[in-house]
């Protein structure tokens, strides 16, 4: 519009363009035959202690992931205890009776072996990712580190000080305020998704040495823990390792139960707004609690998540970044955990777009429930989960990554041989069935983080839903 | 024992001598890796790398194009990767969305399988895919080197600036800390220096992009001669080569492209610098520290490597020992180089400091540090060789996408003339030694040949949520 000159010369060019090329449109290559792909075998036994362990055969280049998860994350970690199965899972690589902090570190770099661990919202891990020639040595190291922990004094300040700093650099982002007050809004606040998995300022200020040392001896138990070894090693190694690092661990732990997460009831769309002064873009979240991946609904869930927004193709990033040009990227996603879980979409738009942004991803969440996704369209997405898998499961850490997953949402070990061809029969009315049963359009939870003296205004006029505007902890401001 | 031999040779990868050694000599040695290929060049041009893998049914296409930020000129910055965008908006045969919609119905991941990058020296474009769908990668490739601007127009001009615009704000200027890659690239070269400006570029100058750019720069530039194809992965090789001479055979030749401007730089800045910058979302101090030192490409990038990581990287570092776990005023250190390709590169240390720390204390803390950087211990070299060493292999999991094999191979062409460059990566960081790491650190860690920027937060006291008891 404002650059007609400039328009006259491509219009030169264009012409050239056509007058040397081959008018016809060429039609893309078909594919070749299908080169068949079978996901590895899933092979398990339990030590005499308890402790089950997975191994997960990748014999391409030697390299090993080992990764134990305990059933001891902040899922199960008292309300005034927020962030302490983080903390505990922390400190774990900060001494042990014989070994300090920094030579625990220094031995693991010294082995170039990667070491972390933590806790989440479902488990604390352990994971040791190296080369195979090392491999025993670091899962030995990070064996002790979690049976024997000795969480030096000076260790645990300084960590906790570091996990209040990490909450402080999450909320000065508006990614950060804006998933804290999603979870928040959509779970009851008896609900232990209703927390950040690492803490607050407050509860993390709370917590003790004494906490730490307690949560790690009653919650820790090699039956309430699984581990998982994946890439090059064979079952009988496997064994061997898991003997030699874990075979010593002794103690028991009371079985825990399933953890209730009741979700915020409300009735109508709730639009929660978190300022952030100065911010040149915000944060959208739009989206639902209560969706698990042990409900039979599954797999058609995740056809219909990669319609509105798993993919780049998928409709929320075509509208809100190709078409209208408000976003870098627009995605969705199921967030799921043991007992809960939620489905929602997010995107980091431009402060004045926020507000049309918002209107169009309500939009397509809606569509989804209205219209019968065109076949063509869905045959798309499907194939781009079921022929992309083999991809994402290239490396060890995409292979342990999803039997992880299974474990803690409660699939069954032998999910994915059957799961690319489960995804391939899912049909348009699979998915609209599902958005009809699924999806409340209109009992949404939305989040706004950003600059709420542009943005406020022009939100309330589009008349979204009740406006309640949220500090960043939470507390209703107005 | 010996790990085992693979029995696919073309990807041959051998760890020796494992089993009874001490763990000392377990840790102390390089895999063997080899990665094995075949190149020819095309009458056109085009430099194509073959790399057989059959391990599993996945193939990767990748083309590095020789050019990046680096090549713009004032008033152009960020173009080149505006460019990069406009690569995914269609040409002759593909529509709009079409690029990503056909791809991601044959099975390749958006943004980890399917994308493009563009860095201060080079751009690439990827596509990983089920192995059956190479032929499709292919011609999408060839497509839009050969007929982009048959499908160029204003209006998706207009939205890829917008696009980018918001690439822009999401990655710097609406994150805490987030100019510190184009401030520091400001002070470590001079004006007018190719590497002085940034590669995401100017609101400004993204504004002043114009179709005539696209398509000067798309004539200039994106033709098979300035590029390498690499494919990669469970192919065969006679088939595939007899596709990419389908596709890209009748692509014609572009012209020579332009030389690029001096890139060299004097050794050693020769003075001080630093900058204060007051930060309105920043929530703790931070010290972002940055020196020049040998580009990617001279002998001594191994060194450099392994001297940021000594000095910065992981638990065991200097500066993690001195002020994370020590003095206990930063929460976050990092050290590690840019891999800019000529001239010269940045190496990078970054500490973040604890709630409620005095920038100036952390500023002191930090440059003593850096101060006595010097008398590396051999237990300090082993560590940073066995991280590198892990990382190096770990990297080659992937087939294609980001990073992985075939990006290995594409980076040595262009960087090094030499696609064997990934086979030879290892043995550079087994020579290195410590007089290398001590001659580095003393020419090159110098206060007159670094910048210092300090990040404060604009709230000098923290909102009533986040305040420390």
């Amino acid at each position: 519009m404002h650059s007609a000159p400039r328009m006259k010369i491509v219009a030169l060019s264009l012409a050239i363009g056509a007058a040397a090329a081959n008018a016809q449109t060429q039609a893309p290559p078909a594919p070749g035959p299908l080169r068949p792909y079978v996901f590895p075998q899933v092979n398990q036994f339990q030590l005499a202690n308890g402790l089950k362990v997975i191994v997960v055969e990748k014999h391409n280049l030697p390299e090993i992931e080992g990764r134990l998860i305990i059933d001891a994350g902040a899922q199960r970690e008292p309300a005034e205890k927020n962030g302490l199965a983080s903390l505990t899972g922390r400190l774990l690589s900060e001494g042990t009776a014989d070994l300090s902090g920094a030579e625990i570190a220094r031995q693991m770099d010294a082995l170039g072996a990667q070491y972390q661990t933590g806790g989440g919202y479902s488990t604390s891990f352990a994971d040791v990712v190296a080369l195979k020639n090392v491999f025993p040595q670091a899962m030995q190291l990070a064996a002790k580190t979690v049976m024997s922990p000795s969480f030096p004094v000076n260790e645990f300040t300084r960590v906790k000080n570091q996990a209040i700093a990490a909450y402080q650099q999450f909320h000065a982002r508006t990614n950060g305020l804006a998933s804290d007050a999603f979870v928040r809004a959509a779970f009851d606040s008896t609900a232990p998704f209703s927390r950040p998995p690492n803490g607050t300022m407050a509860s993390i200020n709370a917590l003790t040495r004494e906490d730490v040392v307690n949560w790690q001896r009653t919650m820790y138990a090699p039956s309430a823990s699984t581990l998982l070894l994946v890439g090059d090693i064979t079952p009988a190694e496997a064994r061997s390792v898991a003997q030699q690092a874990f075979g010593s661990w002794s103690g028991t732990r009371v079985a825990a139960g399933p953890v209730v997460n009741p979700v915020h009831a409300s009735s109508g769309t709730r639009v929660i707004l978190v300022d952030r002064p100065g911010s040149v873009q915000s944060t959208i979240i739009v989206g639902q609690p209560g969706f698990q991946a042990t409900d039979p609904e599954y797999i058609p869930m995740l056809a219909l998540n990669h319609v509105f927004g798993g993919a780049v193709s998928s409709r929320l990033n075509s509208n809100l970044r190709e078409k209208h040009g408000y976003t870098y990227g627009a995605f969705s996603g199921l967030d799921l955990r043991p007992g809960a879980g939620v489905f929602q979409m997010s995107s980091d738009v431009r402060t004045n777009a926020t507000d049309s942004a918002l209107v169009e991803a309500i939009a397509e969440y809606k569509r989804l429930g209205s219209e019968t996704v065109p076949a063509p369209e869905l045959q798309g997405l499907v194939n781009n989960l079921v022929s992309g898998f083999p991809n994402a499961v290239q490396s060890v850490q995409g292979l342990t990554g999803r039997i992880q997953n299974l474990i803690i949402w409660g699939l069954p070990l032998d999910f994915y041989t059957t799961y690319r061809e489960r995804l391939a029969a899912v049909t348009p009315e699979d998915v609209r069935r599902v958005a009809g049963s699924k999806l409340t359009p209109n009992n949404l939870v939305v989040v706004v983080a950003g600059d709420l003296s542009k943005i406020e205004a022009p939100i309330r006029a589009r008349n979204l839903g009740t406006v309640e505007v949220w500090d960043s902890n939470g507390n209703k401001l107005r | 024992m010996r790990l085992r031999v693979f029995a696919v040779s073309l990807f041959c990868l051998v760890a020796a001598n494992a089993g009874a050694q001490t763990s000392k000599a377990q840790a102390g040695k390089s895999p063997e890796v080899r990665i094995d290929y075949t190149q020819e060049t095309l009458p056109n041009g085009l430099n194509v790398i073959y790399h057989v893998d059959h391990s599993t049914p996945v193939a990767a296409v990748l083309l590095w194009y020789n050019v990046g930020s680096k090549v713009e000129q004032p008033g152009h910055t960020g173009f080149a990767h505006l460019f990069e965008h406009m690569m995914f908006q269609g040409s002759k045969n593909v529509g709009k969305n079409q690029h990503f919609a056909l791809l991601e119905a044959a099975g390749g991941r958006g943004g980890s399988d399917i994308n493009g990058t563009t860095n201060w020296d080079r751009t690439n474009y990827f596509e990983q895919v089920p192995s059956n769908q190479v032929e499709l990668a292919l011609w999408l490739e060839a497509d839009r080197m050969g007929t982009l601007l048959d499908a160029m127009d204003q209006t998706k001009l207009d939205n890829q600036r917008e696009v980018v615009k918001n690439e822009r704000r999401q990655s710097v200027d609406n994150q805490p800390y987030g100019t510190w890659l184009e401030k520091m690239g400001e002070a470590l070269f001079p004006e007018g220096h190719p590497y002085h400006h940034s590669v995401i570029g100017s609101m400004t100058d993204l504004s002043a992009a114009s179709l005539t750019d696209v398509e000067t720069f798309f004539k200039t530039y994106y033709a098979p001669n300035n590029a390498v194809l690499v494919v990669a992965g469970d192919i065969d090789v006679p088939q595939v080569k007899q596709m990419v001479r389908k596709y890209f055979g009748s692509i014609p030749r572009g012209p020579k492209v332009p030389a690029l401007a001096n890139m060299s730089v004097p050794v050693v800045i020769g003075h001080q610098q630093r900058y204060v910058i007051t930060d309105q979302q920043a929530p703790a101090p931070a010290i972002y520290v940055g020196y020049r030192v040998p580009a990617a490409t001279d002998r001594r990038a191994a060194a450099v490597t392994l001297l940021g990581d000594i000095i910065g990287s992981g638990r065991s570092s200097r500066l993690y020992d001195a002020l994370v776990r020590r003095q206990q005023i930063a929460t976050n250190v990092s050290g590690f180089n840019l891999n800019l390709s000529s001239g010269a590169d940045e190496l990078i240390f970054i500490a973040t400091g604890k709630p409620g720390a005095n920038a100036d204390s952390l500023e002191v803390a930090m440059m003593a540090e850096l101060a006595g950087a010097s008398s590396f211990t051999q237990a300090e070299l082993e560590r940073a060789r066995a991280t590198e060493r892990f990382g190096f292999v770990n990297g080659l999991q992937t087939t294609g996408g980001f990073g992985g094999r075939a990006d290995r191979l594409a980076e040595g062409w262009t960087f090094f003339h030499d696609p064997n460059h990934v086979n030879k990566v290892l043995a550079e960081y087994d020579r290195v030694s410590l007089d290398d790491l001590n001659a580095l650190a003393r020419e090159r860690l110098l206060p007159t040949n670094r910048a210092v920027l300090i990040y404060v937060p604009a709230k000098k006291t923290a909102s009533a949520d986040t305040r420390i008891q």
